[in-house]
């Protein structure tokens, strides 16, 4: 599905013949990063769990019994919630980060081997994508499952993890570009990474914020995946298909912008690295 | 038959790495003054037309900074240039900062598949060839370890096991003669010497004059990013050397002995040059604890400008083993 996606990609900006050294460039880059990840280790898979259910464990603590009357008054319900949140947001920074920093980080290599620099953030992209897909991404198709009973709407968890695929890949493209230009764009990512992690609603009800605020929550791009995923993973009676168009048009935009404005800057780069 | 290199009219033009707006915060701070910089970019390369046949061996001479590395930067495909054309038939091996870019985490045997994709090669091929990688470079014992367990002088024999390993049919050499320790190197050299008989097209940029003399057909001469001189080696050494300030123009340091009393403290680093007893005019580098000298034979032979001595490889500079007298 990766590379599938990859593919429809890249062939809006490169000819058919370089595509396939393309697609393979991004493979073999992926699949070094995981192997650096893991170090052959199963447990490096484990680890990638880690975090989001840590984290829901953390909020669950904090959260769980106050926020339970939002949640049909069932704690489980709030846990299934923050965690699907949490595994898609953990992924969206993990892979946006890492897309960041991996042209400067590869700069010694362009500068020997002739190779599209859009390959490292594409790979980095899509090994984060890679290793939810083997550990978090099932589980929050599972939960649609059970939670919904609609096969229809566990059938569109796909879409919508292609929508935050999508979103991240924009992202990760533009913000690759634009930290060979600005070396200090880390640190101001960390601040944006966190506001939008804020004002996602992962862990607690979009009903805690007053209407007046909650408008400003719709300029959060991840927000609007999140309430796509909510739509599939805990919906039910008829599916509202416009939070899914709309985080997947969200998603769009961003992959469409971000690579015209990689490939915009993209001449330049070799004169900063 | 077409030629292996051709480039038409190639300008290269690149911003200037001091000019860097390296931070964001302050560019907008510059914006929100209403004084923003102009990037300033400089021209590396100035309108180079060359043509270079099948097999043909070329080196690249020149003073450090004219343009040579970037030159074979821009035949690698890695620079791509600002207006005119490059044309390159067959495959290219560039021989380009040998030993950097692997994975620090990566094991060698990863990061050889790895390099060898990004070359250009099919994975499965590069995988046969591992066992063989490894072994020309001696390092087969580490194949498992993280790179970097690896020594600077380990890495590039791997890089340039690596890079030569393909048959190559295009060669490019950036300073790159020979790697490792002396043992080493007698092996790397035969290997590119190979490559030399064979049908390789070699485009090299080298210090070593006294080698191009001997073994190019031709060689460019470059000035500030064009080409002063194409033709005959030999001829092309001669007008560049003709070029080169004389000795009167380099910088006398202080007396030798006392300098190289100083450095043997571990107190300086000799950097200038000295009359001996003979007469004679001598280089000093301290490297760590090991002293080198410069024969000024072999400093006039080579034409060397001081800059260049920092940078020089270590075959023409001698070794004086620690406590041997320098004089």
């Amino acid at each position: 599905m990766t590379t599938g996606t990859l593919s429809f990609l890249t062939r809006a900006l490169f000819d058919e013949r370089t595509l396939s050294r393309l697609a393979q460039l991004i493979h073999i880059s992926a699949l070094r990063s995981l192997k650096v990840r893991y170090r052959g280790s199963a447990l490096g898979v484990v680890w990638s769990l880690a975090n989001p259910v840590l984290l829901t464990a953390v909020y669950t603590a904090i959260f769980g019994t106050a926020f339970k009357q939002y949640y049909g008054g069932s704690v489980t319900r709030y846990v299934v919630s923050a965690f699907v949140g949490l595994a898609v947001a953990t992924f969206f920074l993990n892979a946006t980060s890492e897309a960041l920093i991996s042209v400067v980080m590869n700069g010694a290599l362009l500068n020997k081997i002739p190779i599209k620099p859009i390959v490292f953030p594409l790979s980095a992209v899509a090994a984060n994508f890679f290793q939810q897909l083997i550990t978090s991404f099932p589980i929050v198709l599972i939960l649609s499952l059970v939670l919904t009973h609609d096969v229809l709407r566990a059938l569109l968890v796909p879409v919508v993890l292609c929508s935050i695929l999508l979103l991240s890949t924009g992202f990760g493209l533009a913000l690759a570009a634009l930290y060979v230009f600005y070396r200090d764009l880390p640190y101001l990512w960390q601040i944006v990474g966190f506001m939008l992690w804020m004002t996602s609603p992962l862990f607690y009800p979009i009903e805690v914020a007053t209407p007046a605020v909650r408008r400003w929550f719709e300029f959060n791009p991840v927000a609007q995946d999140m309430s796509a995923l909510r739509e599939v993973v805990f919906g039910q009676g008829p599916i509202h298909f416009h939070y899914i168009w709309v985080g997947f048009i969200v998603g769009l935009i961003a992959l469409v912008l971000g690579a015209l404005f990689f490939r915009a800057t993209e001449r330049e780069f070799m004169d900063l690295l | 038959m077409a030629a292996a290199i051709e480039l038409r009219d190639v300008t290269l033009v690149r911003r200037t790495q001091e000019e860097l707006h390296y931070d964001l915060k302050r560019t907008l701070l510059e914006l929100v003054n209403g004084r923003v910089r102009k990037i300033r970019r400089h021209t590396v390369l100035d309108t180079v037309s060359l043509t270079v046949a099948h097999g043909e061996k070329v080196a690249l001479i020149g003073p450090n900074g004219s343009g040579k590395s970037t030159l074979l930067k821009v035949i690698a495909g890695v620079l791509a240039p600002t207006r005119g054309t490059v044309t390159v038939d067959g495959s290219v091996a560039p021989l380009i900062e040998l030993g950097v870019g692997f994975d620090p985490d990566l094991s060698l045997v990863d990061n050889i598949v790895y390099y060898g994709v990004l070359l250009g090669h099919a994975e499965s091929e590069v995988r046969e060839r591992v066992d063989d990688i490894l072994e020309f470079a001696e390092l087969g014992p580490l194949r498992d370890q993280p790179t970097k367990t690896l020594s600077s002088g380990m890495s590039a024999r791997l890089g340039f096991a690596i890079a030569t390993e393909f048959r190559p049919d295009i060669l490019l050499l950036d300073e790159v003669l020979a790697v490792g320790d002396e043992r080493f190197h007698r092996k790397s050299s035969a290997r590119l010497d190979r490559f030399w008989d064979a049908k390789s097209t070699i485009l090299l940029v080298s210090h070593d004059l006294q080698y191009i003399e001997k073994s190019c057909d031709r060689a460019l001469w470059i000035d500030h990013g064009s080409i002063r001189f194409d033709g005959h080696a030999g001829e092309a050494v001669k007008r560049y050397l003709h070029t080169v300030p004389g000795d009167d123009s380099l910088q006398h340091g202080e007396e030798l002995i006392e300098l190289a009393e100083r450095s043997r403290r571990g107190e300086i680093v000799v950097r200038g040059t000295s009359p001996t007893d003979e007469g004679l005019k001598v280089f000093l580098i301290r490297e760590g604890r090991r002293h080198w000298v410069m024969t000024p034979e072999l400093y006039g032979k080579l034409g060397y400008v001081w800059d260049d001595i920092i940078h020089v490889d270590d075959a023409v500079i001698r070794e004086v083993p620690e406590g041997d007298r320098l004089l």
